[in-house]
This record gives structure tokens, sequence and C-alpha cells, in this order.
């Protein structure tokens, strides 16, 4: 039995927590300001949906791969998936990043009605997240671009619920995306279920909101218009002009919680997208699910999105950037573990053992 | 009753509080002049004189604190005119530099200041005896044992004062203050008191030319306390032992005797002018005994001045035992019958006999929750601790905060989620905070926060304020403007708009001070939680001085105002202890209107006691609770 | 036929949580007494008990002496209170083999039990402990009384109501109703006399 204090002293505690925002809204205790997630006030329930839905405490994950996409080929570096795609949109969106093809295929969603509500995330100022459900199309230009501030969008899922959504579509990041499927497998059979159909973003770490400070600090009296990591660094567009930052000054305010991620493609969405790195104004795209193939082909049907074959050596470089995320974090998960934190993946399972033996190998 | 204190209806007996017998003595007197602040247990007298301040043609003010009321007496006793001066224990230490220097001017028109102490702290955050103040400002003192005394004596006073031309201060203790006993009533004089001109060279000047004239005065009172009918000596001609006792203890020692059927061998000198002490009178007195034991209030302020006595006398032969030794009376906390008894009791060897009573093993006693002093349903005060405590958590910063005096300073405790890290004195919390708050460039990096309410603001935080603007620390000051002073019972301060007598007059705006001084100032409402801790957030980011005023109105005045809302909680909406509640209105937010119906297992609202300020609706996590009508609170 | 004073001392505690009225009350009763001549005195604890602490008052009665606000411990010879668990506590310091008890039933929920943290015990077991401690108990449920009478705040006269009935006390009820004429007029004077004559035919 695992409740409010549970999470606390052992998520909470440990900076391990996502951010990914699965906890919040539900309850009165768990509150959230910026990047900041605290227990206000302590709980005294002992078996809680807070340590049931959060990606951080100890989960099968083999078990909900099984559930959510089974018979799908794994792979170890960016896990279930059917096909990869080049992909673009064919007409562009304001103010989309990369190909905009996550736009469109939300813009799919809702007119082919494979979801009749949409968590997104937007941002009126450029830069401060703000989740938000529609059900408007015309809403979707204000979720385009990426977010680098860490958001805790799935919070939303208690309005959607609480509305009495049937299917719901969710953009996230791979520890929300996690949450959204541990939300469904650890739901009490008597409540009623929700359909949803989830678009992962890939990831490699999310910033603290302090990053935010640092640019009104960085840029003082300048707008900040866009932001983006090509490859060569960090851009950030403003009103006054681009300025870059050097990708590890950025990278210092990364949330700690990030660190214990192990995956960087959201291995368990339907249809996972990217950024394609050889080429501007291209995205990734990743076919997990018979689910997520039939958003693409309407999409495709619909001539929103144009594609192309996913060129090989790119494939290779994009499995070899994500396992290099994965055993990176190995270590602070292996050393957090070994400090007691306690895990949330079963180190007999098949992927631990594989990922640590691999990481073992690139030591050597 | 406040009738009783104008009543013209000499020689009559009445029932009186002792703050009741004390206007009532100082209208016999003729006093034409109070001032005082607010200070349990002495509040009830000059809101008593503001009541009937009209009726009775004498000034009563509700100054902004002890210092102003002290010496606003002075003004009106410079041009002869009898002024009353009240305050507690705490207030006396405020005016500590105008009490020693006023000694040092003396009066004119008699001046009378009565301290009221607090022994135990039963309504104050600490116990202390005020008579020491008196032997060190040189100024007679008097204790009154009964009501009747506190009249007499507060009467009298200003007869001493004008004969000595000095202040005369009046100590009492709680159980003299809000006791109640017969009273007889005096005269009160219809002529009234004209002021006097004051002439070019008249002058009361604080200066130590005086200082000779000073301590002459101590010696004038001690001569006339040597005849005082406030002394006096009851039992053998030489008992084995005497009890020397002052203010309430006489009672008490009384009692006691009585109890132990010790009349023919125990004498009791019952002393009323504790300061200076009639040595010539004592002497004569203690000359009959062998064995003193002595019977006070607080502090052994009386027995170490008899041990003065004592040793300036040779031929006394006295065994002294009091508070001091701690052998039979504890050093601490507040007399009562059984304490003073069984202090006799071991000194006399004797054993008393009580009434039957059974003893109820510790393993069959029903266990009894405890009752703890919380906010009012409705008070603004409990959002305003709410709202700082979740927002320090949440800003994961370790916020230090710094108390102060008021109702407010309960937040300390469970009822404010224990939110102060520091309490001194009145107005200490924001110059604490300005001293905390510099630290920043010595790599202290926790928030400081700072608390006052709006009385205390008037009181003591403006020249604290200035400091804190002009030297720029890093600290945040919460102004909780709840529009009263609250705690002592709703006297009216500057910010109210209305006086001791019920005039309306221009409130002083505790925004536009603060401004005045520079400030940058956000108003806040307590009541919108939500909205009120992103403020509270954002301005934690900021360096430098900030102020909030958190400004909502006491509940318990407000709902004499308005016309309630009804507030209830829709039973099959409420999620009770499961998961996503947790009985959060009632265990956390913890309002006595919000209680946990046992049997149904469900929140409810107790209609008696909730005020229909509807926070708790914005809380339920549920939103079962609901309300409905009313008067919105501004 | 007048009421005589056999204690003497004649020691009652008059106990409640703040804001249910026994200050008053208790003034009332020691007024009466006063004008019966009386020495009386009254000892009180309050200012902060506003926020939800207890209220105790002590009467001191005697026909020849006056004497101390306090009193002593076990030495208390009737017990009034509006609150079981603060009648309790109280007995415990105060009551004796010969104690009187009066008390309401309703009971009014300290901050540790409204949050879960404190049990409030079952009144039976208040009864139990209190028919142990003293000579006499009697629950009266006051409040429902004075609700079903038309004012739920009337509760502290209606207990006054049933002091007044006790022989020890020597004052009847015509006594304490002079007090009320005194201090109220109109329709609380009305329903004052009402509820203190409820009060009394609960001990009559």
């Amino acid at each position: 039995m695992s409740g409010g204090m549970e999470l606390k002293n052992e998520v909470l505690a440990s900076s391990t927590c996502a951010l990914c925002g699965a906890c919040l809204d539900w309850c009165p205790y768990i509150a959230n300001i910026e990047d900041h997630l605290v227990f206000r006030f302590d709980c005294n329930v002992s078996d809680g949906r807070c340590y049931s839905v959060c990606p951080r405490t100890f989960t099968d994950w083999e078990a909900i791969s099984e559930k959510y996409l089974p018979d799908i080929p794994q792979d170890l570096a960016i896990g279930p998936h059917l096909k990869a795609y080049k992909v673009k949109a064919a007409q562009g969106i304001q103010g989309q990043q990369d190909g905009g093809t996550v736009s469109y295929l939300a813009k799919t969603i809702l007119e082919y009605e494979l979801a009749e509500t949409i968590l997104l995330t937007g941002a009126d100022d450029h830069v401060t997240p703000e989740p938000f459900l529609s059900s408007e199309v015309d809403d979707i230009q204000k979720a385009a671009g990426s977010r680098f501030l860490a958001s805790p969008g799935m919070r939303k899922i208690i309005a959607a619920q609480s509305n009495n959504v049937q299917k719901l579509a969710v953009v996230g990041r791979p520890c929300q995306i996690q949450a959204l499927r541990k939300l469904d497998y650890n739901s009490p059979p008597q409540k009623p279920k929700m359909e949803v159909i989830s678009i992962g973003l890939f990831c490699m770490w999310s910033l603290g909101w302090a990053f935010r400070d640092y640019l009104q600090k960085e840029f003082p009296g300048e707008e900040i218009l866009r932001l983006a990591i090509p490859r060569h660094g960090f851009e950030v567009t403003t009103d006054k002009g681009v300025h870059e930052l050097p990708i590890d000054i950025v990278k210092k305010f990364s949330k700690a919680g990030c660190n214990y991620c192990l995956d960087m493609t959201s291995e368990l969405a339907d249809i996972s997208v990217g950024a394609f790195e050889p080429q501007e104004g291209w995205n990734t795209v990743i076919i997990r699910t018979p689910k997520g193939q039939e958003l693409f082909n309407q999409a495709l049907a619909r001539g929103y999105l144009i594609s192309e074959e996913y060129p090989e050596d790119e494939l290779n470089r994009l499995k070899g950037a994500a396992l290099g995320k994965k055993t990176r974090n190995l270590k602070h998960v292996q050393t957090a573990f070994d400090k007691g934190v306690k895990p949330f993946i079963d180190l007999n399972s098949a992927y631990y053992v594989q990922l640590k033996e691999l990481a073992e190998g690139m030591v050597k | 009753m406040e009738w009783m204190i104008t009543a013209n209806e000499p020689g009559k007996t009445y029932l009186m509080q002792g703050n009741e017998a004390i206007s009532r003595g100082a209208l016999e007197a003729g006093i034409r002049f109070a001032a005082a602040y607010p200070g349990s247990p002495s509040s009830e007298i000059l809101t008593m004189l503001g009541h009937v301040a009209d009726e009775m043609e004498i000034y009563a003010e509700w100054s902004t604190n002890e210092t102003c009321a002290l010496e606003a007496c002075l003004g009106a006793s410079f041009a002869g005119i009898r002024s009353l001066c009240v305050m507690k224990q705490n207030g006396l230490l405020v005016v500590g530099d105008a009490l020693h220097s006023a000694s040092l001017s003396g009066v004119k028109g008699g001046l009378v200041l009565v301290v009221a102490d607090d022994p135990s702290a039963h309504s104050s955050t600490n116990e202390f005896d005020s008579r020491h103040q008196s032997r060190s400002a040189a100024v007679p003192m008097l204790e009154p044992a009964n009501m009747q005394e506190a009249k007499e004596m507060v009467k009298w006073g200003f007869e001493l004062s004008e004969q000595l031309q000095q202040l005369v201060m009046v100590r009492t203790v709680t159980r003299i203050n809000h006791g109640r006993s017969s009273v007889i009533l005096g005269e009160i004089p219809r002529e009234k008191q004209v002021p006097k001109v004051i002439g070019e060279w008249d002058r009361m000047v604080a200066i130590n030319w005086f200082k000779a004239l000073q301590v002459a005065k101590v010696d004038q009172a001690q001569t006339i306390f040597e005849e005082s009918p406030f002394n006096w000596y009851a039992g053998p001609e030489t008992p084995d032992m005497m009890i020397v006792t002052c203010g309430t203890g006489w009672l008490y020692s009384v009692e006691a005797v009585e109890a132990l059927g010790v009349k023919d061998s125990v004498g009791i000198l019952k002393i009323g002018t504790t300061w200076p002490l009639p040595e010539k009178f004592i002497v004569n007195h203690l000359a009959r005994t062998r064995k003193v034991l002595v019977v006070e209030e607080v502090d052994p302020f009386l027995e170490q001045n008899i041990a003065n006595i004592i040793a300036y006398h040779p031929e006394l032969n006295i065994e002294l035992t009091g508070r001091h030794g701690q052998k039979v009376i504890p050093r601490n906390g507040e007399l009562n019958p059984d304490v003073v008894r069984n202090a006799l009791a071991n000194m006399t060897g004797t054993t008393f006999q009580g009434p039957e009573v059974m003893l109820i093993p510790f393993e069959e006693a029903v266990p009894l929750p405890p009752r703890e002093l919380t906010f009012c349903a409705g008070c603004p005060h409990r959002a305003s601790f709410f709202l700082l405590k979740q927002t320090l958590r949440i800003q994961e910063g370790q916020g230090v905060v710094m108390g102060d005096i008021g109702c407010y300073t309960m937040g300390g405790q469970r009822a404010g989620h224990f939110l102060y890290n520091f309490l001194c004195c009145m107005g200490a919390g924001i110059s604490a905070a300005e001293g905390l708050g510099q630290l920043t460039r010595f790599g202290f990096k926790q928030p400081v926060i700072a608390l006052a309410g709006d009385s205390t603001f008037f009181h003591s935080c403006m020249p604290a304020l200035v400091n804190a603007k002009y030297h720029d620390s890093n600290m945040l000051f919460v102004i909780l403007d709840n529009s009263a002073t609250a705690m002592t019972g709703f006297q009216p301060h500057p910010g109210i708009g209305l006086t001791a007598m019920g005039k309306t007059t221009e409130p002083i705006s505790i925004q536009k001070v603060v401004e005045a001084i520079g400030c940058p100032v956000t108003v806040a409402d307590p009541f919108d939680i939500a909205g009120t801790t992103e403020i509270v957030y954002q301005l934690l980011k900021q360096p430098g001085l900030k102020v909030l005023i958190l400004k909502q109105e006491c509940a318990t005045l407000a709902v004499r105002k308005r016309k309630k809302a009804k507030v209830w909680v829709e039973q099959d909406l409420c999620r009770g202890d499961e998961c996503g509640c947790g009985r959060f209105c009632s265990r956390v937010w913890g309002c006595p209107g919000n209680i946990w119906d046992y049997e149904a297992g469900k929140a409810k609202i107790d209609e008696v006691v909730c005020v229909g300020c509807g926070v708790c609706v914005s809380l339920c996590p549920a939103g079962a609770i609901k309300i409905e009508g009313g008067e919105a609170c501004e | 036929m007048s009421k005589e004073l056999v204690k003497d001392p004649l020691n009652i505690i008059i106990s409640g949580v703040g804001g249910q009225g026994n200050i008053l009350a208790t003034e009332l009763l020691a007024s009466a007494l006063v004008e019966k001549g009386y020495f009386t005195t009254v000892g009180e604890t309050y200012g902060a008990s506003q926020r939800g602490g207890s209220v105790m008052s002590h009467v001191r009665i005697s026909a020849t002496t006056e004497y101390g606000v306090l009193i002593p411990l076990q030495q208390a010879d009737i017990i009034v209170s509006f609150e079981p668990t603060d009648t309790l506590r109280v007995a415990r310091d105060y009551a004796n083999k010969s104690t009187l008890i009066i008390t309401d039933s309703r009971p009014n929920y300290p901050l540790g039990v409204l949050i879960g943290e404190a049990q409030y015990p079952p009144v039976e077991a208040i009864e139990a402990e209190l028919k142990k401690l003293s000579g006499q108990v009697q629950i009266i449920e006051a409040t429902k009384l004075a609700v079903e009478a038309g004012n739920s705040q009337a509760t502290n006269i209606l207990l006054m109501g049933a002091l007044t009935a006790l022989p020890s006390v020597p004052i009847d009820i015509d006594d304490y109703e002079r007090i009320l004429e005194q201090r109220f007029s109109g329709q609380i004077l009305e329903m004052n006399r009402k509820v203190l004559k409820i009060g009394y035919e609960q001990v009559k």
C-alpha cells in the first residue's frame, strides 16, 4: 500500500521526479508552481492514485509494453516500433518546430475523430509552457513549437476525466506517455476507461524554469520568439535577432529528474515524433502501433503530411543517440538505486539487464 | 457592568469586576483624561471610560502605543488635569524611557499609571513582574488585594500623586482585573477640573538637576506609607510565624490560615504600599517573630526588599522564606489557595484535612482530547497562514518567518501550521527580518518574511519599516490587515476610523504610509488563496524590501455586519477519507466550521459556527462544498 | 421561603468553551447573590478563550467573609458545565465525593478531534467517570432544549435555571429573574425567562 507520503519520501525527496504532472490536480496535497512540485501538506492516505500513476515508482514496464504494444518488434535503442519515416507538413503552420508534423497529426486526430479532445501545450510568451485541453482545430496553432521548459502537462487528465471525455489524444514527453500507460494499467476495474491515442515526443532533457530568468537576464528587454536546438547548439530567436548559447550552459538548467530517464523517443506512444537532424524543416516519425499507423495514413491521405523513406544511416545515428542517453543516465540510475532510492524498474527485467551489459561493454 | 462605574449611588454595593472598580476609582477621583493601549487583562478599563466619556465629560483615548498614552497623560497633567494611564506588563517595558524620565521631571495634575501583570501568562506570551520598574524609576507603587482596594488605591493614588508631584503606579494582576467581588461605591465629584494656565516659566522637564528631588520624593512617600490604612497586621501578638503578603496573596493567606487551623500561631502582615516599603512599620511587626513567609505574585520583589530591611536591621532575627529559595513556594507561576496552603502547612508542620476525594488510576481514566487555540471560523489569518506555509513549501527555499504579537501569534502553533521561526515582542518581527535580510551579502540564501498585524503596524513597525527600506534589506514584510485589534477585544486603532469615545474620524491608510516611506506595496486578499499564493511566490523572487498587505476583515466583526451566506457539503460529492481528499477541510484547513461527521463518514459544515467566508469552497478538491446567498466578503 | 446558605463558603464552578456565554451567566448569578447580601467573589480566565480555549468561572459565596477568587482543588461543591469533556477536566481537579455536577451533553469538538488526530470519548464513558468522582451527576440536554425553545445561544441561562433549583444555592428562581429584568428587556428578556424556567424544571 503506497500513498502520498511514499511518493514524497521516495520520488520527490530523491529528486527523481520527472515533472510529468500525472500526480497533480486530483488531490489537494500535491501542489505545483513553475517547476516546483511538492506536498504542500502531508496526506494520510495509504493507497494513493499518485503513487500508482507516477513513472518513477516501481513499474513492470515489460507488462505495460505487452499490453499496449503487443507483438510489436522490440528495439533496445528506440523501443517497439513498426516503421520510421522522414516527414514534414505539406503546408507550414505558424510557429512550427522542424517539420510541423505534430500539429498536423493533431489536426488529423480531431478531424478524423480519433479523439474528441486533445491535450496540448501552448506558450503565450513562446517560453512559458501552458498545458490545455481542446476540441477545436483552431487551438492547435497555439501549441505549435517545442517547449523546453519542463511542463507538468499530464495534470490535465483529471480535467479530461471530469469532463467525461471518452477519447483523448495526448501529446507528451516520454515520461508523460509512461504515466499515461500506467494510469490506464493501474486504473481500478470499475472505473470507466478513457480511450487514448498518444503522440510521443523525442526528449533528451527538460529545462528548469530558472532558464527563463536566465534568458531574461542574458537578453534584457528582448522578446523571445523561438527556441530551438539545431545541431550546433541552442538557438534563441528574439525580436532583436538570433542568439546562440553553448549547449553546455543550457544543459546546466536541466531538471535533476531527467537524469534518470531511460527513454529518448517515447517508446510507449502510438506514434513518436522528433527532429530530423540532417535536414532542417523535417521530422523523424516512428510508428509503433496500428492506431499510430492509422493516424499517420489518414494524415497522408488528407495531404497534410509528406513522407519519405527514412535513411538507414540516420536511423543508425538516431539509435546511437538514444543508446547514448540511456547509457549515460544508467549511471545516475544505478548510483541512485545503490544509495537506496527505490527502483522504478525491475532490475531483473531483460531490458535493464541488456542495457547494463551494453553500458559495461561501452566502458570496456 | 458599565453603568455601575457612573452610577450616582454612593454607599451602594455592587458586584464589580476589578477593571470596573478601577474605572470607578478614577472617576471618583475626578479624572478628566485617560489614555491606554489595549493589553489583556487591562483592556476593559479604557473601553468603559471611552463609552462613558461623553456622559462624564472626560477625554479617553486609545493611543497608538503605550508611550503615546503615557506621554499624552503627562501633557494633560502639565495643565493640572488628573490623568489615568493604563497598560499591561509588556506596555510598561515599552514606556521605559518615558517612565523614568517622567519620574525625574515629576507631574502636576495627579497621574496614576495602572499596570496589569499576568501571572502564569494566561493571556500573554510571558509572565513578568512590573514592580521592579517602580523601584527602578523611583515611582511609588500600590498593590490592591481585592476589588474594593483596587478602587480605593486608584482614587487615593491621585491624591498621593499630587502631594508628591510624582507619578503613582498601581499594580494589579489578572485575578484582580478580571475577578469580581463586592465593591461599595463612593462619590463622583460634580465639579469638573479645568485646565490650568501654563505660565512662561512653568516647567516639567526631565533633567538630572532634579535627581535629588526625585530621591527625596521616594523618602516622602515612605513616610506617608508608614501610616497607610492599606497596610495592617492581623494575628497573635507574638506569632510563631508571620506571613508577609501583598496583592492577591492576602486572601489566599487568610484562607490558608483558616483551613489549617493555625490562627493562634500564624499572623498575617498585609502590605498595600509595596514600594517604597514602610520600613519602620515593617520592622515593628517583624520584631514579633522569628519566621517569615512572603507570599506574592510573580517575582520575589517584596521578599528581597524585606531581606534588605532585615539586612539593615541586625537586631531582627528572621528566617526568611519565599519564592526566591523555592523551598515551599514555586519560583514561577500564579499563586492559588493550594500553593499557599501547602507552603504554610510545610512551614508549620501541619496537614490539611480536605473533603473525601476519589482517585481514579490513570489506566481507568477516560482519555480526553486537549483543547487547543485556533483562529475563529472565517478568520483571514487562517487563510494567510495557510497560503504562506504552502508558498514557502512550494518555493522550496526554506523561507524563515518572523512572527509578532496579536491574534496571529497563534499562527506559530498548529492553527497556523507552525509557521513561525521567531517571536519576540511587538514590532520585533520586521526588524529581526531586516537584520537577517542583510546577510545575503554573506551567502545567506533563504527567503526572509516578517509578519505584523494592522494594530501592531501602527504600534511599533513604522520606524522599523523606515529602517528596512532605508537599508534595503532583502525581505518580504507582510501586514495582516484585518481592520481590528482583535486579540484584546476589538479596540479601534488608527486604521479603523473610530475613537475610544465612539467618534468617527479619518482613518490612516496603512498602504499610504508604506508608500510614503517609499516601499513597493502589493495589496491582496488572503481569501483568494490560489491567487495570493502566486503573488507571494513572485514577490519572493525579487531582491530588496517588498511589502504585501493581506487585507480582509476580521470574521467576528464581519459576521455582525453582513447577512451570512449558507455553506454546506454536498454529501455524495464529498470524498471524505478516500484518496483525493483525506478529510482536507477539517484535518488540514482546520476551520471550526468544517467538521467531520463520524457516522456518515463525510465532511459537514457546523452552521452555528460557520460565518460564510467561502474559503473552504475553493479548497475542496471535489467541489463538494457549496455556498449560496449572503453578502460577499470584500 | 428563602433558601439559606448552609455550606460556607459555597464553591461553584461554571465552565464552558469560549463563546458559550458562561461569563455573562456567572456574572448575573453573582449579582443576584450580592443583592441578597452575600460576600461573593468570581474568578475567571479569558482573553485567548474566544479562540477555542476553555473558560472557567469560580464563584465563592459566604455569609461572613470575603474569599480569594480561586477555589482550592477538590473543593468545588457544585460544577455546572456546558461541555462534557470540560466537565470531566474540571471535575478531575475540583470535584470531591460530595460534589454535585450538572452538565450539558452536547460535544464541542476541539481542533485535534476535528482534524482526526484525537478521539472524542463517548459521553457515557464521561458520565461514568463523573459519577465515580462526585456525589451526584445530572445530564441536561441544555443546548437541545434551548434550540427547541427558539434560541441556541440561550444555553447559558438555561443551565443557570437548573442551578437555582439546587437546595444548596441560596437564591431562588425569582432572584435570578429580577437580575434578568434589570439587564434585559423585550424579546430577549422573555426568551431568557423562558429558558430559565425550562432549566429549573429539569432539576425539580
